[in-house]
């Protein structure tokens, strides 16, 4: 469904007689150029395997230990996309996380050794190091300006440097390799109670109940959502000139109708009540929506004719002999057996795999389908986009009525069951409704802060459903879990690197010499500050890691962060972040960082070997490469 | 005479014991477009290098606006008004065209730390100042390299010509383009020069020079071959003038017993 826009643009150009070089983009084509939208699938794609065959995966317990640890890779992270955004790599940012916190300790920590800590208050220590870092990113900007080597050489350099002086010096000042202890400055009067408040609080889920929690969440839920889909509407078709208020009537109607489609589906469990629901949920999504248009879009005047292409009809095959298998799949495997049947998973496991692969890569299939019909006909595209979300609304009930566990039961079900009527609205809308011809700025920013609302308030759906629990929770003996103050932090990092990467000079300056170093110099770009300041980032980044692993760990061994400067890297890339520079993602590196998260904790949960982890991390950073290539050359074709 | 824009008398220019660029006399008038010919190696480069602040000239004087100057880095140029669109177009093609159009000189608001480049007003400027020179970007956040080569060569010439220059030099812009989008930029020249800016159009297509130049300067080893205004000069004679006349003739005569030879 997300590819029909191409036929659709040049239709509508045809007709309109614009510049005939540059097509109106779909909103889903500018979705589908931004440098994330790899790391964001990938993500959810990931995520989805991993929910489906490891139990503490979904529940509140592994977000935040997913969540936990992919703060301090993170902001890492972060920092070194928008150096590579740049055009320069940091290969001393691991080591220099860790260094950067032995600083922090030996400054604080009176230690009994040949040289002796300082034994500082917190208050000069952590700006002391703070300096120190600064003072490091400047160093190492200023070598790479300097000589003109490639930063790649200058920083593998300061890495070993790094590396030896965190050795060194551990060893002449404290005697042993490791550095410690923090937690000792507890009641020492040295600021450490209200450090530790700001770098390694905790907060302890099971310890906040909230009797509204639910009502909350799902409220929020589906109101941000719907917001997203209405500004997707907005941001699609045509505003006619003239509003009709029948359409309005039947958008409220649609809303009424979604309430109480949300409140059957809460109130019943079995099949009878969930088909009601889903049909009442139905009704109120074609009701609203289409009023929606009727209220305010264009109707569309040719819809051209119902053509059945090869290779679309092809696709579609492929597309549901793949369910089929899947299904069948599903069927004849026990899902309660957690008997042995291949080296790596149980029979269980392995239906789960199955089923949940083979039916993903059924519906991709599908959706390929759905494109290459669109090329032919607007009406083609609508019918193959109504037979795949059938096919989806199928799945839903097929996943409720065979599913032994209670989380495909619910929650699959659910999301299955709104994607699949999202699917088919969608469809009967394009089908009636003209989409835009043109870009408008005053609409696009309407959309684009309607869709921004929405994402918010779904987040704090999500959150609220994280951070609280209930009481039939507790009494179920839900595992206690736990959300670090970091997590905060990495989330406010990446919110302020984004902003300064996008709406800032400097952002812009980031960009210009990491795309064309040469050509920003030329209108006046101060090309050599600019990058002297990103690595002065990257080393202000290492200084938080270091102080937030000192917090919560206590104490740092001289080889902390030594070798993660790859992780870095390739959280960055996964992330959408061009090696070459000049192009990437702030946002997509921190998604980056939580698909490395969740592969780190994935791969025990499901019960494997850890060690496989490595050979995980090496085939998502390939795929992310290939897929983000990909990517990059059909946005560079479409625009 | 007085009244040019940019005068330049007897310019030269000496690396070591080489001459690059010696006894160059032209002058550059507000609304006018002013041509400089000449093949490789005629010193050409030497020339706009002098006029953009990257060289400084050696013998002569170069006044503008009546003012003898002689300038130590491109900055000082672009602050009065000399501003030079080289070949490369000092653009970052990943990069979209409001961006490239701002770049180095953002509209800001806030104060620092909290300073913002407005990006709806950048944009709004972008288009507009692209629609003046007849360009229609409808979204200006596509990247500059999906545009093709004269359309980025428009985004440059507005950019200059949207930061204040008084003299524009373009230098070579045409060389690259095919033959209707060579078409596109002469009539960005024109429309440059109708605006009030004096434009140096650095060329070696006499083709491409005639229709658009008002005055034109021949070089040849750096020697310059005349400085002609239009009614003084036709586009044969300046064809043959910048290839250095008798040897085009020596040439054409070669090749046509060439062809009659292989006939025979």
């Amino acid at each position: 469904m997300t590819d029909v826009v191409t036929a659709d643009a040049a239709e509508a150009e045809s007709a309109t007689g614009d510049d005939e070089r540059l097509s109106f983009q779909g909103v889903f084509q500018k979705l589908f150029i931004r440098p994330e939208i790899g790391a964001v699938l990938g993500a959810t794609a990931i995520w989805t395997f991993f929910w489906a065959v490891s139990i503490p995966f979904g529940t509140a317990g592994g977000a935040s230990n997913i969540l936990d640890v992919s703060a301090t890779l993170g902001i890492m992270a972060v920092a070194v996309a928008m150096l590579m955004i740049g055009g320069e790599f940091d290969l001393s940012s691991g080591a220099a996380t860790g260094a950067l916190g032995i600083v922090t300790l030996l400054l604080v920590r009176d230690v009994t050794g040949t040289a002796g800590g300082l034994g500082l208050h917190l208050l000069i220590a952590l700006p002391l190091s703070f300096i120190v870092a600064l003072a490091l990113g400047w160093l190492n900007g200023t070598m790479v300006e300097r000589t003109g080597l490639p930063s790649f050489i200058v920083t593998l350099a300061t890495f070993f440097v790094l590396r030896g002086m965190k050795l060194g010096f551990a060893k002449l000042i404290v005697d042993q390799i490791q550095v410690g202890k923090m937690d000792d400055l507890k009641g020492e009067n040295k600021g450490y109670e209200f450090f530790q408040k700001v770098f390694a609080y905790e907060w302890q889920r099971n310890d906040h109940q909230w009797a509204l929690r639910d009502a909350l969440y799902t409220g929020l839920v589906i109101v941000g959502l719907s917001l997203v889909v209405i500004a997707v509407y907005e941001l699609h078709f045509k505003r006619k000139a003239q509003h009709n208020p029948i359409g309005m009537i039947m958008f409220v109607a649609g809303a009424a109708l979604g309430v109480a489609s949300v409140a059957i589906l809460h109130l019943t469990d079995d099949t009878a009540g969930n088909w009601f629901g889903a049909i009442v949920g139905l009704a109120a999504m074609l009701i609203g929506f289409l009023g929606l248009g009727v209220w305010r879009y264009e109707m569309r005047g040719d819809r051209g004719t119902l053509k059945m292409p090869s290779d679309a009809v092809r696709s579609v095959g492929i597309g549901i002999v793949l369910i089929v298998l899947g299904v069948i799949s599903a069927i004849v495997l026990d899902s309660d057996s957690n008997e042995q049947v291949l080296p790596l998973t149980t029979e269980q496991g392995l239906r789960a795999i199955l089923f949940v692969g083979l039916s993903a890569l059924g519906f991709v299939s599908l959706m390929v389908g759905v494109h290459q019909a669109g090329r032919v006909s607007r009406m083609s595209a609508s019918a193959f986009t109504v037979g795949t979300a059938v096919i989806g609304l199928l799945m839903a009930f097929f996943v409720q009525s065979e599913s032994e566990s209670e989380k495909f039961r619910n929650e699959a079900f659910s999301i299955i069951l709104v994607v699949s009527a999202l699917a088919l609205t969608w469809a009967i809308a394009n089908y009636f409704f003209q989409n835009r011809g043109s870009s408008d700025i005053h609409i696009e920013h309407l959309g684009t802060r309607i869709a921004i609302a929405g994402l918010l308030i779904f987040l704090i759906g999500m959150l609220i459903r994280l951070l609280f629990t209930v009481d039939a929770e507790i009494e179920a003996g839900i595992a206690p879990a736990k959300y670090s103050v970091r997590i905060l932090w990495f989330v406010a990092f990446t919110i302020a690197c984004s902003w300064v990467l996008a709406s800032t000079k400097f952002g812009s300056w980031v960009f210009a010499v990491g795309g064309n170093k040469q050509a920003s110099r030329q209108v006046g770009v101060p090309a050599a500050r600019t990058k002297t300041q990103l690595f002065m980032l990257v080393s202000v980044a290492a200084w938080l890691v270091g102080t937030l692993l000192a917090f919560r760990i206590n104490t740092l061994q001289a080889n902390t962060g030594n070798g993660l400067e790859f992780e870095y890297i390739i959280a960055a890339v996964v992330g959408g972040t061009m090696l070459t520079g000049g192009y990437g993602s702030t946002i997509g590196a921190s998604i980056g960082a939580v698909i490395m998260a969740m592969s780190v904790l994935g791969i025990p949960n499901s019960n494997w070997n850890s060690d496989w982890r490595f050979v995980f991390l090496g085939a998502i950073l390939l795929l992310a490469v290939i897929g983000n290539n990909f990517i990059k050359t059909k946005a560079e074709n479409l625009r | 005479m007085s009244d040019a824009l940019l005068e330049l008398d007897n310019i030269g220019k000496f690396y070591g014991n080489i001459i690059a660029l010696q006894g160059v006399t032209t002058e550059v008038n507000a609304g006018e477009v002013t041509c400089v010919l000449g093949d490789n190696g005629a010193g050409k480069s030497t020339f706009i290098k002098i006029l953009a602040g990257v060289h400084k000239h050696d013998e002569g004087t170069f006044k503008l606006e009546g003012q003898g100057v002689n300038f130590d880095s491109p900055r000082e140029a672009l602050d009065v008004g000399i501003a030079a669109v080289y070949q490369d177009l000092a653009m970052v093609p990943l990069m979209s065209v409001w961006r490239n159009f701002f770049l180095g000189a953002e509209p800001t608001k806030g104060r620092w730390p909290i300073q913002w480049v407005e990006k709806r007003k950048a944009k709004e400027i972008a288009k507009e100042e692209m629609a003046k020179m007849g360009i229609d970007i409808r979204d200006t956040e596509q990247t500059v390299g999906t545009l093709s080569g004269g359309e980025r060569q428009s985004v440059a010439i507005a950019r200059a010509v949207y930061f204040g220059a008084k003299v524009l030099i373009l230098d070579e812009p045409t060389s690259a383009l095919g033959v209707k989008q060579s078409g596109v930029v002469l009539r960005y020249i024109v429309e440059a020069a109708k605006r009030g800016l004096g434009v140096i159009f650095i060329t070696h297509n006499p083709a491409h020079a005639y229709p658009v130049g008002d005055r034109f300067l021949i070089l040849n080893r750096g020697q310059s071959m005349g400085n002609f205004a239009k009614e003084e000069i036709s586009q044969q004679e300046l064809t043959s003038l910048m290839a250095g006349g008798a040897e085009l003739e020596a040439l054409q005569h070669e090749l046509e017993q060439a062809t009659t030879g292989n006939g025979s």
